[in-house]
């Protein structure tokens, strides 16, 4: 079972439409894949058309109260199963707060359904907290969108900062710029002038697009509802770069 | 993920009517009715149904809008789907997709080929069934046949995870159509060896050879389809052994049966052996070149290239040489002979009776004799002893190997099974040591041929590490001789071959 886990400590650039995008286009190709909507605000759930709601809340889940399994739901798609979000995980760090080896509990409940997943996703809520610690341990790659703008950048490198100093095993950081405008010439000038060397950064480019908004109206990924669009066209090579081997 | 919950069908076997079924339906859902589509399902496992034992199955659906390979598991855990294009069967797991179908196929089915079990075409419409929010919380499947011929009419509910109480809601809704359930894809299919079942030591020792050889002409038939159309290198495999059980049979029950079988039978089974052989031994060797590259220290592993196409030229020219004899008219005589030898044997078995040498005594004559052979045989066997005494050693342990599989049926289970295992590990040395000789000669053979076709000096000399690990190899198996004879001779396995009749 691989993890990866689309992350950034802003919010608005593009975490959840990459996490359902790409688990849509894993499960299309086979892979059993779980998509945990982790962001209390749910965005991930609403696409799916599932309802944000946990029995006994986030609390029950880390607590192991109720098992992780019995909270998944199918969606609509082959192969893609949904942990959905819970408003109760606003509090999911106090949660956490209270278990034994508080960073790594993430990483132990999914142990629990390793067998079941090929490909797990985690749509994390934007900040820095014991919640992405977890998320850290927890991911085999931490998917980062990236807004093409200075203080975006800056956020990334704080980022692999951050990574950089955490205890034991790290996820391999990949950035990718997103909701990116080829016709901004700031765009232009930061996607051209990242420095590659040292830090991955995927070639794809994810656009802004009409279509890739249209996800909330149509409660579907892109390459389910719009499978020629050049949107989708962009999620499948982001996928072909970042796809565990 | 989906899991079949239940599924249903008419109760005198007869149509189910679609527009019945979304009346039900709707009372509690929206429901969304697929197009009719035509759907080609094709059921396939290896020919030793190796996905059926390991609780799988794995369904290749044709329709008009793609093809899927749709692969559940035991207790519909979980389902995979994965697109295709293309494939063909029979076929080996690796033109399957990357991912994790192949990875749950790949290891089950080994070197066995996948083909078709069953075949059939089905009329479908798929329903989904959606919530007030457009979720579609279980979904149905009416599945018609598309010939008077094929099974009747059925209708599936499917459990999405998560709503299993909504899958459970429409199978009572679809019930009150006056549905029957039918029981989850009951295999009926025999399986392809009969469970050795005990028999009575008193029996006519011939009583039991011929249902022994029966089972194994059996096998040489079951297995002849498969080798002639080349599905995978095990079908020849499992005919060889069948022939070679068959000759051991012959051998064994000499005291038993009619000279016939000695004069005529057992050097026409020689032939049938002999004559597959140069085949075999090829795809022995194409089945290790994975296993030789690894073994490579300095050379290349793309120095082997050579010697593959070398193998598979060779096996071409042997396996039509092969193909011709086994669909000549003298091969199908000698099938169709040999089964009416076996049905007068078992006709005339009466006269024979006056003798009557019973299956119990026969079992421990044969046992003993082929045991002491061992016994002397290996303690015979010097540090300086040449390759081919142990060669001969092989031969006698595949002799008490063959009796002890034989009488089975009349000897005592647990000391048999133990026998087994101890002479497995003594034959398992033995092998090590003699295919090192074969495959060491074979190999300075094939660099002989190919350096008359002017390979070149990097495959000869990938070979020469290929045979000098052969000769290493055959030195380890030699040193741990001694050691697996004193396991096969030692008080507690002498004592369970005691219990099966031996003397000491």
């Amino acid at each position: 079972m691989r993890v990866l886990a689309t992350y950034n400590i802003k919010g608005g650039v593009g975490k959840t439409s990459t996490a359902v995008n790409l688990a849509y286009l894993s499960a299309r190709e086979g892979r059993r894949t779980l998509l945990w909507d982790l962001d209390p605000q749910a965005a991930a759930t609403y696409l799916f058309r599932v309802q944000a709601r946990v029995k006994g809340g986030g609390h029950a889940l880390v607590s192991r109260k109720r098992p992780l399994e019995a909270a998944l739901k199918a969606t609509n798609f082959d192969n893609l199963d949904l942990l959905p979000a819970d408003f109760s995980y606003r509090n999911m760090d106090l949660d956490l707060d209270e278990t034994k080896k508080r960073t790594r509990r993430l990483g132990q409940l999914l142990d629990s359904v390793a067998d079941d997943y090929d490909v797990v996703f985690l749509d994390c809520p934007p900040s820095i907290s014991l919640v992405s610690e977890n998320v850290l341990h927890a991911s085999d790659t931490l998917l980062v969108p990236l807004i093409p703008a200075t203080l975006s950048l800056r956020t990334f490198e704080q980022l692999i900062r951050f990574v950089a100093d955490s205890q034991g095993s790290r996820p391999e950081v990949v950035g990718f710029f997103s909701m990116a405008d080829r016709r901004k010439r700031m765009h232009r000038d930061v996607i051209d002038a990242i420095p590659r060397d040292g830090t991955r950064v995927a070639d794809t480019v994810i656009p802004a697009l009409s279509i890739i908004e249209q996800m909330a109206e149509r409660r579907a990924p892109v390459p389910a509802f719009a499978p020629t669009s050049r949107a989708a066209l962009c999620y499948e090579q982001l996928w072909a770069e970042v796809r565990p081997t | 993920m989906t899991s079949a919950t239940r599924t249903l069908q008419a109760a005198d076997e007869g149509r189910l009517e679609l527009e019945a079924l979304v009346a039900a339906l709707s009372s509690q859902y929206t429901v969304f009715t697929g197009p009719k589509q035509f759907v080609r399902r094709a059921q396939l496992d290896t020919f030793d149904r190796r996905l059926r034992a390991a609780g799988l199955t794995l369904e290749h659906q044709r329709l008009a809008a793609g093809e899927m390979l749709i692969l559940r598991r035991a207790g519909g855990a979980t389902t995979v789907a994965v697109p295709v294009t293309g494939l063909q069967w029979p076929a080996l797991a690796e033109v399957l997709p990357t991912g994790p179908l192949r990875e749950a196929i790949a290891p089950v089915t080994g070197i066995r080929a996948l083909m078709v079990t069953s075949d059939e075409t089905r009329r479908l419409r798929r329903l989904e069934l959606h919530n007030e929010d457009g979720k579609t919380v279980a979904r149905v499947e009416l599945d018609e046949p598309a010939s008077a011929a094929a099974a009747p009419a059925r209708v599936s509910v499917r459990t999405l995870r998560g709503y299993d109480n909504q899958a459970r809601r429409a199978a009572r809704l679809l019930d009150g159509l006056g549905l029957h359930a039918v029981l989850d894809s009951e295999d009926n299919e025999p399986t392809l060896v009969a469970p050795m079942s005990r028999t009575n030591r008193e029996v006519p020792a011939s009583v039991l050879l011929t249902a022994a050889l029966g089972d194994f002409l059996a096998a040489i038939r079951k297995n002849l389809p498969g080798l002639l159309d080349d599905v995978d290198t095990e079908f020849l495999h499992d005919f060889r052994v069948a022939v070679r059980r068959t000759r051991a049979t012959l051998k064994l029950g000499r005291p038993a049966l009619p000279e016939v079988m000695r004069s005529r039978w057992e050097p026409a089974f020689k032939g049938l052996g002999d004559m597959t052989t140069p085949v075999r031994d090829l795809d022995v060797y194409e089945l290790d070149l994975p296993t030789m590259r690894g073994w490579l220290v300095a050379a290349d592993p793309a120095d082997l290239e050579p010697l593959a196409a070398h193998l598979r030229r060779r096996r071409t020219a042997q396996r039509r040489t092969l193909e011709r004899r086994l669909r000549s008219v003298s091969f199908g005589r000698l099938v169709t002979e040999w089964e009416k030898e076996l049905a007068q044997l078992a006709d005339t078995r009466d006269d024979a009776d006056q003798e009557h040498l019973s299956a119990g005594r026969l079992a421990d004559r044969s046992i003993s004799g082929a045991y002491q052979r061992v016994a002397r045989g290996g303690a015979a066997i010097s540090g300086d002893a040449p390759a081919e005494d142990l060669h001969q050693l092989r031969k006698r342990c595949k002799d008490l190997r063959y009796a002890l599989e034989v009488f089975a049926p009349v000897v005592p289970e647990v000391p048999r099974k133990r026998a087994v295992t101890d002479l497995k590990g003594l034959q398992d040395v033995l092998g090590r040591f003699q295919d090192s000789e074969v495959q060491r000669q074979a190999l300075r053979g094939f660099a002989e041929e190919m350096m008359a076709a002017g390979t070149s000096a990097g495959t000869v000399l990938a070979m020469g590490e290929l045979i000098a690990h052969l000769d290493a190899e055959q030195h380890r198996a030699r040193e741990e001789f001694d050691g697996a004879f004193a396991r096969f001779t030692r008080p507690a396995s002498q004592r369970m071959m005691h219990r099966l009749g031996c003397r000491p």
